[in-house]
Order: C-alpha cells, then structure tokens, then sequence
C-alpha cells in the first residue's frame, strides 16, 4: 500500500513540472492561437542560461534565477518581434511550421553556446528528501509542485481580471475584431511570448535540477503534449491540471501496467487515455468549445 | 515567333488533359527522358543515387500527407508511424508469408491504408489542433507496437527485408532501385493528380474549405475524411515498403516522430494542396540536410577548430531556411514557381 | 529545381577533385550534436586527435590519413547518407557510432566489403551475419557476463544463490544483452528476479525501483546511458534502497559522479576501458602524451576519450600490418589473424574469423569517496 502510495505521489510531484511547462503552451496558444514547438528549446534555455550564471559567473541561486526570468522575458520579445510579427494574419498552420523551424533554429544556437557536454547544477535544493510518514519526496519537487499552483493562481486571475489579459483572451478569439476595438496586437502578442519563455524557462531550472542539462531537454516539449491537449489548448487550469493528470497516469501505469507489459507503458497510455478522453470531450477536459458558423 | 492567344479545345478529352499544350507536353517528356538517363551520368557515384532514391520515396509519402492535410485540412502528425507500418507490413509479408514484391507493396499499402482509417475514426469529433495531437498519439502508440510486438517486427532490433524482386530481377543496388522507384513515383503522381482534379479531390477540398457547407451541399463528411485518411496513408505505406526494401533493415528509429514532423515541413514549404507542391517540397527537404553537410564539409577543412559545433551550425540555418521560407514564401514553393511561370508567359509584358 | 541540382553537383564534384593519390582516406560517423552527442564529441576529439598525431610522425607506410567526418546527431538516414557519401570519395575503413545506425548498415557494410570499427557494442555485430563489423570494446553481453561472473564469485552466503535485477532502456541498445545476461544467469546459477524498464530522460524512476524492491534484489544491473543512471541512482538512494547497482559501460564515467552525488557512491561497473586518470597504465600515459602533442592541452578527458582512442589506434595498427594492399578484405584479415596490444587501454584485442569479439574482460571499477577506481584487474568468465 505504501509503494503505491509513493509512486502515487511521485507521480504529482512529476506532474507539477509538466503542469508548468504545459502551461507554456496554453499562454501561447491563448493569446495567439499558435502550437508553439519552440516550447522545448525555451526551457532549455533558462535551464543553461541559469546553470551558467551560478557555476561560471559564481552568483548566489535567487539572484540568478530572477536574472534568468528576465533574460527569458526579453527572449521571448526578441522572438515574437523578429519571427512572429510578419506572420500575423497567416493561417496557423504555417506558423505552427515556423515554431517547428524556430525550434530548429534555438536547437542549434543553444548547442553553439553551451556545447554538447550534459551540465550539472550544483546542490541547490537540499538533498535531503522530506519523509511524510513513510513516503519520501524530494525538496525539488516541493518547489515545483508550489510554483506550478502560483502560477495557476496567478494567470487565472490576470486572465480574467486584468484588462491585458482579456485584452490576450479577445486577440485569440478573433483578431479583427480586437484590432477594430484597439487592442494592439503587437503588444499582446509581444507580451504572450514573453511570460511563455518565463514559464519555460522556470520548468527548465527545475528540470535541469533533478535531471542534469543537456541538449535532449527539449524533448520535454513533445511529452507535454497530452497534458496540453487533455486540459484544452486553451484552458489554463486546464493545462495544470493535466499535467497533474499526466504524471499521475505514468506512475498508475508504472504500477499495474509495467508488470504486464514488461515495462516502457508510461509513454504510451497518457496517449491512449488522451484520445479516449477526446473521444467524449473533443475540447480537451476544460477547453472552450468552438461554435461554428457559416 | 508567332504565340497563340489562347488555349482552345474541340473534344472533352482535350479540354481534360493536364498537360494542354503541346509545348507543355514536350517539357514534360524531356523531364521523363532526363529522369531516365540520370542514373546513367551519375552511375558512379553511389552517394547522389542515393539521394535521389530518398528524394523519389519522400515524394510518394509527401504526396499522401498533401493530400490528408493539404487537400482535406486534417492536420496529421503521424505521417512517419504509417510509413512505418508499410514498411514492416511488406517486410513481414515477403519473409514470412513469401508473397511476391509487388503484391508485398500493394497490400501493405492496404495494411496502411486500413490502420490509417482506424485512426482516422476520431476526425469523426475532432478538429484542427485536437486531431494533429490525436495523429500524434497515433505515432506513439504505433511505435510503441513496433518494439513490443517483436515476433512480427523484431523489435528494437529491427527487421531484415530482403531487396525488391520482379520476375528474376532483383533491384538490389542504388542503381536498380532508382528504376523501380521512378517508375512508382511516377505513377503515384499521376493518381494522385487524377484523384484531386475529380470528385474525391473536390470533396475533399470542400471539407478543407468550409466543412459544414459542404454537408449541407451533401458531401458525406466523415466518410470523405477516412477515404482521405486512407488514401494518405495507402501513399505512406507505399513509400515506407519501398524504403525497408532499399534500406535492407529497417528498426523503429526509422519511422519516429521526427520524420512525421519533416514530412509536414516538406508539405507547407512545398505548398499546401498542390501535388506539385508535394514533389517540390520534398525535394527541398531531402537535398537541404545534404547540401549543409557538404557546405560544412568543405567550410571545416578551412576552419578546422568550428568543426564540432558545425553540426549545431547546420541545425541552426536548417531551422533559419524552414523560418525564412515561411515568413517570405508561406504559400509554398509551388506558388512562387507558378508566379515565375506566369512572368515568363506574358514577359516581355507585364500583364 | 533542376538547376540547383546541378549547383550542389558542381560543388561536390568540385570538392572531391583536388586531393592528393598519397593519402589513407578514412571515414568517421560521429555523434556530435545528436541524443548521445555528450559523449560522442570526445569519442571524435579521440579520433582526431590519435589520426593527426599519426600524421605527424609520418602517417602509415609514408602515406598521411585523411579523416572524412560527418557528425550525423543520431538520426540513421543521414548516417546512411554520409556513409555513402564517404564511399563515393573512397574512404577505405569507416569509424562509426551508434547501435541503430551501425546494425542498420550492417548489409551494406558487408555487400561494400568496409571494414566497420564502430563504438557499439551490442553482440549482434560480432556473428558471420556482420562479417565487416569491428567492435571496440566487449560487448554488453559479455559486461553482463562478467558482472554476474564477479557477483557469483564473491558472494557469500551459501545458502541462497545471488538474485538480481535488470533496469534498461527500451531501445536497440538497451535490450541488447538482456537474453544473453539471463540465459548466462541460467548457467552459472545466478537468480534474475525482475527487469524493469526506465526511459532514457524519465525525471523519475520510483515506480520502477518500488516494483523491484518488491522481488528483494541484491544487485541491480544497469544498461543505460549516464542521465538515466543518475536519476536511477537518485531515486534509489532516496528510497533507501538496500540492493547494490552495477552498470554497464555507458552508465559509467566521471559525469555521473558530478551528476548523481552521493547516491553514486558504491556504484561498479565492469569497464572494458581505462581511465584518464589512470597514470599508472602505459596506454593511458600515451593518451596523454598525444593529447599534448596534438593540441597543446592537458585537460583531463572522459572515459569516451578512451574509446574513440582505442578505436582509432586499432585501426591504425590494423593498416600499419595491411602494408600496401589496403583492400575491405585484406584489412579484414589483418584485424582478424593479429593479436593488437592495446597497451592497457583495453585487454589486448584478438577478432576471430566467426566470432568478431575483441576480447573477453573488462576491470570492475567502483565509485569510492567520489573517485573512481579499479577494484579488479581484468576479470575472465
């Protein structure tokens, strides 16, 4: 009982990071109606860009993870200004397509500057895991698990209360229509990418913390798609709660599922879960239905 | 030199050529010709045969994936799993079952085509985005089953396919196949084009277009989208058998979601709904990681000491080309070859 | 479309031209960039760097080796496409990497007659099917053997025999010594109790290891790469795990150190390659010796170092006693009829004729106070 009660909570734990990270996502899609397949590379980014502030440049952990939101803030700009603003009012296709080459694109500028040699952070998190009884949970994931529901707190609130979060909400439902009423489009968008580079950038720091830092991180991109999807592309609770769902899932099938199939289902049943589920809500758990009209 | 002011036709076959004019026609056959003897030129060099074998497999599947995302608007993210699936199919059916080469292709082909229709069931509820992640789920369970379901696939460890064979010929070699493979790209283009031009094609652009006019105007919409789901993926089979029987061994790295994310770029950068398209953007596709390879080949032998991040080089203009490509051309090669076109028709006029 | 096709013609033709007759041309697929790029890049600084030092003091029989290297970042078409590619230009050995790609060129390897010294090390490379297939090191099938051979040899307890656990990875490479290690398990009277599966970047391995604490292991053996190893060792410290790990080459090197801390601390593996900071071997002396001759640097290499070195060198002394008939098959028959002395690099290597293994040993090494050493010389099962 005790086990199951362990991968039951590592599998949250877990969960908190894809929550992040799917967060990213949603931010993106919401404002503008974009897939980012940039998403992994973003990470990836605040998970180097912070390592290096605190092994090569010797600055104390919070200075340099504040530093690196910044830095992920002002990339995210840079992006949206130079790769996205001449694509508004293309179909979303091929924007989607522009994400898959922009994550090319960061793929190979990130393997210039840092190399290919897996990074290590040093302690920053104490090592020591808390014992809840019998069950054993690293700090890491305690912090993880506390930003993934700031940020759900957060961003529900600024997209349902403050004037540019609703200003993001209206540019996604329909451009024109908000440019007829004065929203800048430029900005919103500009804003969008940058507080999605952020978020990426804080599950990178996380990530690169439990895991080491290489280049593959940005295969953590694609693993987050069911969570996305299974929350609805545009649903904010939606994206964190299906990361929670999704790390649940990997460890269920760890449990029961493993032992039948010889191990290797936790990759697998998020992706079967997820169609079925879609099979009865093609909008994903909590995504806005769209209503078609001729 | 005396040029017609116009194209006129007096029978219905004419009217439905695709090549019109006999000038259009005399191109096309010189295009043939020069496809036939280019191995011939290039007989020694067994690298750019191989190339262009991997450039005439990539338009087969290219032209499939247009035809499901381009024509019909259902996005697909699983276009590399279904070649996948061709491939083991025909792989299975001549080492295990012993049937002939040909009809290995064409019923893995069907195999395809039947497992791309199942899923293809969720278009059913599913649009735009939802459906892409719903093809991606595909890829994963599939190639989930390829290395589980060892006893047909051979797992991991992969799947020994012996060469194409017709009557006593066998295609092994780069020289040989690039025949074999001509001749089914070609005759995959052509399909292909015959089946947009009438009704299945229409249909499908109809679904593309405005999905619920068109059932109003009575277009059966779920089953035109599972027609296109297997058409697509008949095409990727296809392709995905004549590569295991290229390649000789073909493992589950082959056909991972890499591959399904390539053929979508070679699709939007070629041009979306246009067969024509299809060919040009996998050509692009193919030639593009080549032609990088080379340049940083020969950039490495002035430059030694940038030899290690050249690959992160390479990656970068990869990446730098696709983005480029978008935001100046985001209707596709096929679109701008057909803007030159028009230029060089009405030239020295400018309309 | 045409005309750029006729661009890139010009300019590959135009670059093969212009090479001197007097030059070895060899081949290298390397791993720069790609998944497994962290240790493929000084698997290639190795090759580099042992060729140029050749070249320097005179090449082979008076002829300089020109290295054709292609970084392929693991994807198996462009491996296959710059294996081709160095065909065409004539390169007469190729040094190659990874599992997948190297078995899917197995054929072609074979119908072309290029000898194939790659930097996998998975037993299906080694039979009459891969006949120009060279590993550099002993397969995992045997580091398994060797593993379960050391832990029956020293274990104690009379009454029971050892039971161990299997973790891997679901690829190619990671189930390649599975059967073998439990048919071997079988032989000796080993018990393997459970097998699990970890992916290569899972954050979290608790489920795996819950369900194997289960069936009560005494060791873990381990085949997988060194972040998934760390994570495993990780998780396992956490969960206070009793169970000793060993793992196989790759799981090994200085980085897991750095990576897993602590949780590394007793972790063995039998290590068919020596180690940087192993002055005391001849082999390892040279390595340094060449380094700084080559580039001036003295920086202390990883354990991947070693391998593109002895890879390198191999094939160095295989064309230094192939003379003059440089040929697929002759070069084959000296790397299969010659004992190489790899001067402790690795256990000196032997190919037979049907049975391409180098050699059958490998050092236990173990992660003592942070460093790693050599608890064993080389072990025979």
């Amino acid at each position: 009982m005790e086990s199951i009660m362990q991968s039951l909570i590592s599998g949250i734990v877990v969960g908190s990071i894809y929550a992040l990270i799917a967060l990213g996502f949603v931010l993106i899609y919401k404002s503008t109606a974009v897939i980012n397949f940039a998403q992994g590379e973003l990470l990836m980014f605040g998970a180097y860009l912070c390592l290096t502030l605190v092994v090569a440049f010797k600055v104390p952990f919070w200075i340099a993870f504040f530093t690196t939101l910044i830095a992920a803030a002002l990339l995210g700009f840079l992006l949206e200004r130079l790769f996205l603003r001449p694509m508004i009012g293309e179909p979303a296709i091929s924007i989607i397509m522009l994400t898959i080459g922009l994550a090319s694109f960061l793929q190979g500028m990130i393997h210039m500057t840092w190399g290919s040699e897996t990074m290590v952070y040093p302690a920053i998190f104490p090592i020591e895991p808390l014992k809840f009884g019998g069950i054993v949970v690293s700090q890491v994931y305690l912090y993880s698990v506390f930003f993934a529901v700031l940020c759900l707190v957060l961003f529900n609130l600024f997209f349902r209360f403050s004037s540019s979060g609703i200003a993001m909400r209206a540019v996604a439902n329909d451009q024109q229509a908000a440019q007829s009423m004065g929203i800048s489009i430029k900005k919103i968008f500009a804003i969008a990418w940058a507080i999605a580079a952020v978020v990426a950038a804080v599950g990178g720091i996380l990530i690169g913390n439990i895991n080491g830092v290489n280049t593959s991180l940005s295969g953590f991109g694609l693993k987050v798609f069911p969570a996305v999807i299974l929350g609805g592309l545009d649903s904010i609770p939606g994206a964190i709660l299906g990361g929670f769902i999704i790390g649940l899932l990997e460890a269920l099938s760890g449990i029961y599922l493993d032992p039948i199939f010889e191990g290797g289902s936790k990759e697998v049943v998020p992706f079967v879960v997820l169609v079925v589920v879609l099979m009865i809500k093609p909008y994903g758990l909590f995504g806005t239905e769209e209503i078609e009209k001729i | 030199m005396a040029i017609k002011c116009g194209v006129f036709k007096t029978t219905y076959e004419g009217d439905e050529a695709i090549w019109q004019t006999k000038v259009s026609r005399f191109w096309i056959a010189l295009l043939i010709v020069s496809l036939i003897a280019f191995p011939f030129i290039f007989e020694s060099s067994r690298y750019l045969l191989y190339v262009a074998n991997s450039v005439l497999i990539a338009v087969i599947a290219a032209i499939g994936l247009n035809i499901l995302t381009g024509f019909t608007g259902q996005i697909s993210l699983g276009h590399g799993a279904f070649m996948g699936v061709g491939a083991y199919a025909s792989g299975y059916f001549m080492t295990q079952l012993g049937m002939p080469f040909i009809a290995c292709v064409v019923a893995a082909g069907c195999v395809t085509a039947m497992v791309g229709m199942i899923f293809g069931i969720p278009s059913l509820r599913l649009k735009g985005l939802y459906l892409a992640i719903a093809t991606l789920a595909a890829q994963v369970i599939l190639e989930f089953v390829f290395v589980r379901w060892r006893d047909v696939t051979g797992g991991s460890q992969g799947m020994m396919v012996p060469p194409a064979k017709i009557g006593g010929l066998s295609f092994n070699g780069d020289f040989k196949f690039y025949f074999l493979a001509l001749a089914f790209t070609l005759l995959a283009v052509l399909i292909a084009k015959n089946i947009v031009r009438t009704k299945p094609g229409r249909a499908f652009m109809a679904i593309r277009d405005r999905y619920i006019s068109a059932e109003i105007i009575g277009v059966p919409l779920f089953q035109y989208k599972l027609i296109s789901f297997g058409i697509s993926s008949f095409y990727a089979g296809v392709a995905g058998s004549l590569w295991a029987h290229y390649i000789g061994i073909i493992t589950p790295e082959h056909f991972n979601v890499m591959v399904s994310i390539q053929y979508l770029s070679m699709i939007i950068i070629g041009g979306l709904g246009s067969i024509y398209g299809s060919i040009m953007g996998a050509i692009f596709m193919t030639l593009l990681p080549e032609g990088l390879r080379l340049l940083s080949g020969l950039f490495s032998k002035q430059y030694p000491f940038l030899v290690n991040i050249f690959g992160a080089i390479r990656e970068s203009i990869f990446g730098l080309v696709i983005i480029l490509f978008l935001i100046f051309e985001p209707d596709g090669l096929a679109a701008r070859w057909k803007t030159i076109k028009n230029y060089w028709k009405l030239w020295p006029f400018s309309y | 479309m045409k005309r750029f096709l006729l661009v890139v013609l010009s300019v590959f033709l135009l670059s093969g031209v212009g090479f001197a007759q007097q030059t070895i041309k060899i081949g290298g697929i390397f791993d720069i960039t790609g998944g497994t790029g962290d240790v493929g890049t000084p698997y290639a600084e190795a090759a580099r760097d042992y060729l140029n030092y050749v070249n320097k003091q005179g090449g082979v029989n008076g002829k300089k080796i020109e290295l054709i290297d292609t970084d392929y970042s693991y994807k198996i078409p462009q491996a296959v496409s710059a294996y081709k590619d160095q065909v065409s230009k004539g390169v007469i050995a190729i040094l190659g990497w990874g599992t997948g790609d190297t078995e899917a060129m197995a054929p072609m390897v074979a119908t072309d007659k290029m000898p194939y010294i790659s930097a996998s090390y998975s037993e299906h490379l080694v039979f009459d099917k891969t006949p120009y297939n060279f590993i550099g090191g002993t397969t995992y099938s045997d580091q398994a053997r060797l593993a379960l051979q050391w832990i029956k040899d020293t274990w104690k307890d009379k009454s029971r025999a050892p039971r161990v656990a299997l973790i891997y990875n679901d690829s190619g490479f990671g189930r390649s010594p599975i059967q073998d290690a439990e048919d071997f398990a079988k032989k000796i009277g080993v018990e393997i109790v459970d097998k699990e599966i970890v992916g290569l970047r899972d954050l979290d391995a608790t489920t795996q290891l819950l369900n194997m604490q289960k069936k009560n292991p005494d060791f873990a053996i381990n085949q997988h790469t060194i972040m998934a190893t760390a994570t495993i060792l990780k998780d396992a410290k956490k969960l206070g795990l009793k169970n000793k790990f060993i793992g196989l080459n790759w799981t090994f090197s200085e980085k897991l150190i750095e990576m897993a801390g602590d949780a590394s601390e007793g972790f063995m593996a039998p290590m068919p390659f020596a180690f940087w900071t192993e002055t005391k071997v001849p082999g390892v002396q040279f390595m340094h010796k060449v380094r700084k001759e080559v580039t001036g640097k003295s920086d202390a290499q990883p354990v991947n170092y070693t391998q593109g070195f002895i890879g390198a060198y191999l094939l160095v002394e295989a064309l230094k006693k192939a003379g003059n008939n440089l040929t697929g098959e002759n070069i084959k028959k000296v790397l299969e009829s010659n004992k190489f002395d790899m001067m402790g690099l690795s256990a000196d290597i032997a190919y037979k004729p049907e049975l391409r293994k180098p050699n059958l040993s490998a050092k236990m090494y173990v992660i003592k106070g942070g460093k790693i050493e050599a608890l064993t010389s080389f072990l025979k099962y």
